[in-house]
């Protein structure tokens, strides 16, 4: 470590990692937080990614997509649990859709600039649009607009099929728990990284149908893969950058306490002040009650447990995620180290550390230290 | 019928006090709130049979006492203390409803709560000077008491202050009702036998000064007013509830019932001064209030300022001014009450009303959305806003007083924008923002504890939307009383003409 780095806030996480510890303190209470939290969000996962895909696939270049969160079941039942709110809260997956496209990054982002893109984009909306004169009469007036149209939808697919590969590691690792094969952190993290690493040069690709006539808007020959193209993008925009909505971190345009520069944001996931959590036009109050829906029992009950029992189990759901999401991290920063991390080469070794101290330094203001706190209490 | 309201809650209190058996804290507190629910409910009888357009004393009881001293237990009610009588019992059922179940010596605590609702319906139905000042002083016996054991740090300081001060409120009032009396030459202390207009002038307004000042203690009015601070902070919540709510009505329906009612001829003559003087009490309330960061004494001050606006509406004695005094009794009986229970459960949840310490308590999850919410509403209601009980009471004030005193209105309005400064200082320190550090893991807040405020909020919707429901009792006898004051006045006027 340098000696610089010594005297940094986080410099103990460094050896952590090198040791093959994970940025959240083993202990069966929070194996079971994060697993239990996980499962659930493993579920939520499930039904946003089919409705994104479904989205992408059957709702594209559709100006009022009334019955978007149907999944094509449209029913007068169906219609008003939607009306009373009973459902899921797919406009969270749209949030995160927009800060992907909005922070861009990656192989998706560079291919949506392209002129290949560019090409394949006026075919589909000529396809698309081909007896609406009026329509294609104000795409040569305004030729960005229904390009722009067709990126939000690649990103709605692009953040789908992430999210599917996703779901389905969070809910093979709570099998693997209930099974009793994952009794530590440590195999948290190596789970999840197995997963990443196993999916990381999975194709992604989009296609959709006009008039019985395939159209492939991100074709396989693009060559953009599962973890560089799609989860690095996402981790940088959701867990890392984020958006500075009002509640989640206190902030003041006027103030230029928002930096100008959006690689310096730090509003996502990893530094997201849980207290607000529960109040209307926060972000992640929709996805925490989503979640809430599919508790595992165990964890439930942990909950119902601490002082104020149910009262705020919005803000303890956050908590448990925002662990849950370092273990993530973890596996992200390990998955993507330069060299392996018992190498015995000196060179290496420093070059690990390095890659470590850069991660770490972007990680100084987050929650990290935080969540390394016993947040969970059972009641007294 | 009207002694039930007085023997129901000493039958109570001698019950919880005495029972030598079996009288355990949970039985103390659900024997209370029997008592206390019984006389809340035979009051509610009364109103149902109260008619309304008859201004005489109804449910006349007279017995005759100490004849030797002119003294008799004579009881009626009229549109002036009906409401007052209704608010004191909604308020001790409330008090003893919100009392923590874990109090220590429950069987006296819950025995001087009872005790103290005695004395305050005897007052407030006395129509006997003598058995009002006895009443008067009963009162103060078990409030002393309740202070000076389950009040807080400073409790013996607090309710010594309380003590000497309401005793020398009492040794003023009982010269005036002496002297009054003597120099009359009544040979009985009932009210209806009274007549002090034969009196000179001089003679009336130094009887009034007692009186004023007497009753100016208890109210209070600045500068009178130093206990009251001082007795809520250490008061515990529910004896706050009740002393807002209702103790410091007895001062107003005093100035009102004593000073105007016997002696208007004076009262005429020093309405100038007692209108100045509500401007100075309203003014001065609200910048202390303003300057608190304890929430229960801003609370405390606000209440200073806000019974300011009942002397200035007496002093005005028009029609709809003597309306507004008993609007604004109730309302700020009820909105006060509100506020002091709000502020109870903060304090007991987070162990601090200071405002520099307290922050964000309307989070949805981990703070007190529900009682913050409630906050919200009180403090809108007691800064007058449209739609609530506070803005009826204050304007019917407004409306009548500004014809008789058109400055000392005006500058009274200006409390009630200053209300709203202090109070909006209030809820955005407390309430919003993040959660402070010292606030962050907050125990829940349960039913029982929302119930006893949601109902006096409900109360106060009610009223500010339906003020009719208030009038119908109240506005017969406040108008006779503007009457007979006016006709004495201006009898008075004339004499004083005719003798220049």
């Amino acid at each position: 470590m340098t000696s610089k780095f010594r005297k940094h806030p986080l410099a103990e996480y460094v050896d952590i990692l090198e040791s093959g510890g994970a940025l959240l303190p083993d202990s069966p209470e929070n194996v079971l937080e994060v697993v239990g939290i996980l499962k659930s969000y493993g579920v939520v996962l499930e039904a946003y990614y089919k409705n994104l895909i479904y989205f992408a696939e059957h709702q594209f270049l559709i100006f009022f997509p009334f019955f978007k969160y149907f999944n094509g079941e449209i029913s007068a039942k169906k219609l008003l649990r939607h009306w009373w709110h009973d459902r899921i809260n797919f406009e969270y997956a749209e949030y995160c859709m927009r800060s992907m496209l909005w922070h861009g990054g990656g192989g998706l982002d560079t291919y949506l600039d392209s002129k290949e893109f560019l090409g394949i984009s006026q075919a589909v909306i000529a396809a698309k649009f081909k007896n609406n004169p009026i329509i294609m009469g104000m795409n040569q007036l305004f030729p960005d607009f229904l390009t722009e149209q067709l990126r939000v939808c690649t990103y709605y697919s692009g953040l789908g099929q992430f999210w599917r590969v996703m779901a389905d590691i969070f809910l093979s690792l709570s099998d693997r728990y209930d099974q009793g094969k994952i009794k530590t952190i440590s195999q948290v993290v190596d789970h999840i990284k197995a997963g990443l690493v196993e999916n990381a040069n999975k194709p992604i690709t989009y296609s959709v149908k006009i008039r019985n006539k395939v159209y492939e808007i991100i074709p396989d020959s693009v060559g953009l893969t599962f973890l560089a193209d799609t989860a690095l993008p996402y981790v940088e925009s959701i867990f890392f950058r984020g958006t500075p909505f009002h509640g989640v971190v206190s902030y003041n345009a006027q103030a230029y306490q928002i930096p100008p520069d959006q690689s310096r944001f730090q509003y996502g996931a990893l530094y997201a002040d849980p207290l607000p959590i529960g109040g209307a036009g926060i972000p992640p109050t929709l996805l925490m009650q989503d979640m809430r829906h599919y508790l595992p029992n165990y964890l439930h009950e942990i909950y119902r447990c601490s002082r104020r029992g149910e009262d705020d189990l919005l803000v303890q759901i956050c908590m448990s995620f925002q662990k849950s999401m370092f273990c993530v991290t973890t596996a992200t920063i390990l998955g993507l180290m330069p060299h392996p991390l018992d190498t015995q080469d000196q060179d290496e070794q420093k070059a690990n550390r390095i890659y470590l101290q850069k991660w770490l330094d972007r990680l100084q203001n987050s929650r990290l230290q935080d969540v390394n706190t016993p947040s969970v209490k059972p009641q007294s | 019928m009207l002694s039930a309201l007085i023997l129901m809650p000493l039958l109570g209190a001698a019950l919880i006090g005495f029972l030598p058996f079996g009288m355990t804290p949970k039985l103390s507190r659900k024997m209370a709130l029997f008592f206390a629910g019984i006389a809340l409910l035979w009051t509610v009888v009364l109103a149902i049979q109260f008619r309304p357009s008859d201004v005489s004393q109804q449910f006349a009881e007279f017995f005759p006492w100490i004849d030797a001293l002119g003294l008799s237990y004579s009881l009626g009610i009229d549109g002036l203390s009906l409401p007052l009588l209704m608010l004191s019992g909604l308020l001790t059922c409330i008090a003893i409803y919100s009392s923590d179940e874990a109090i220590g010596r429950p069987r006296f605590y819950y025995s001087l709560l009872l005790l103290l609702n005695a004395g305050v319906a005897g007052a407030f139905m006395a129509q006997d000077l003598l058995l009002f000042f006895l009443f008067y002083e009963i009162e103060l016996i078990p409030l002393y008491l309740l202070i000076a054991i389950w009040g807080g740090e400073r409790r013996g300081y607090a309710a010594t202050k309380f003590l000497i001060y309401t005793s020398v409120s009492g040794i003023l009032i009982l010269a005036s009702f002496l002297g009054l009396v003597w120099l009359s030459g009544s040979t009985s202390f009932a009210l209806q036998s009274l007549n002090a207009n034969s009196l000179p002038l001089e003679t009336q307004i130094l009887l009034l000064l007692g009186i004023l000042i007497g009753f100016g203690i208890k109210i209070p009015l600045v500068p009178f007013h130093t206990w009251l601070p001082d007795a809520h902070v250490e008061a515990s919540t529910p004896i706050s509830v009740l002393l807002a709510g209702v103790l410091l009505k007895l001062g107003t329906y005093g100035l009102l019932r004593f000073g105007m009612n016997l002696l208007p001829e004076a009262w005429s003559y020093v309405s100038p001064i007692l209108a100045t003087w509500a401007v100075v009490s309203v003014l001065f309330g609200a910048s202390c209030a303003i300057a608190q960061k304890d929430m229960k004494k801003m609370v405390a001050y606000s209440s200073i300022g806000h019974m300011g606006y009942v002397l200035l509406a007496a002093a005005a004695a028009t029609p709809l001014s003597i309306l507004g005094t008993v609007f604004q009794m109730i309302s700020h009986g009820l909105i006060s009450a509100l506020l002091f229970l709000l502020v109870g459960v903060v304090y007991k949840k987070a162990g601090s009303r200071d405002l520099d310490t307290i922050r964000g308590l309307l989070n949805p999850e981990r703070g007190m959305p529900v009682i913050g919410s409630l906050m919200v509403m009180a403090v809108m209601a007691s800064a007058g806003i449209p739609g609530l009980v506070g803005f009826i009471a204050e304007f019917v004030v407004f409306r009548g007083s500004f014809s008789t005193f058109p400055v000392q209105t005006l500058l009274c309005m200006v409390g009630t924008g200053l209300t709203a400064v202090y109070f909006l200082n209030l809820t955005s320190r407390a309430f919003f923002g993040r959660l402070s550090p010292q606030v962050m893991n907050l125990p829940r807040v349960s039913w029982s504890e929302r119930v006893p405020a949601i109902a006096l909020a409900v109360l106060i919707v009610i009223f500010g939307i339906q003020p009719a429901w208030l009038v119908r009792w109240t506005e017969p006898t406040t108008s006779a009383m503007v009457n007979t004051y006016s006709a004495i006045a201006t009898l008075s006027l004339v004499k004083a003409k005719s003798k220049s």
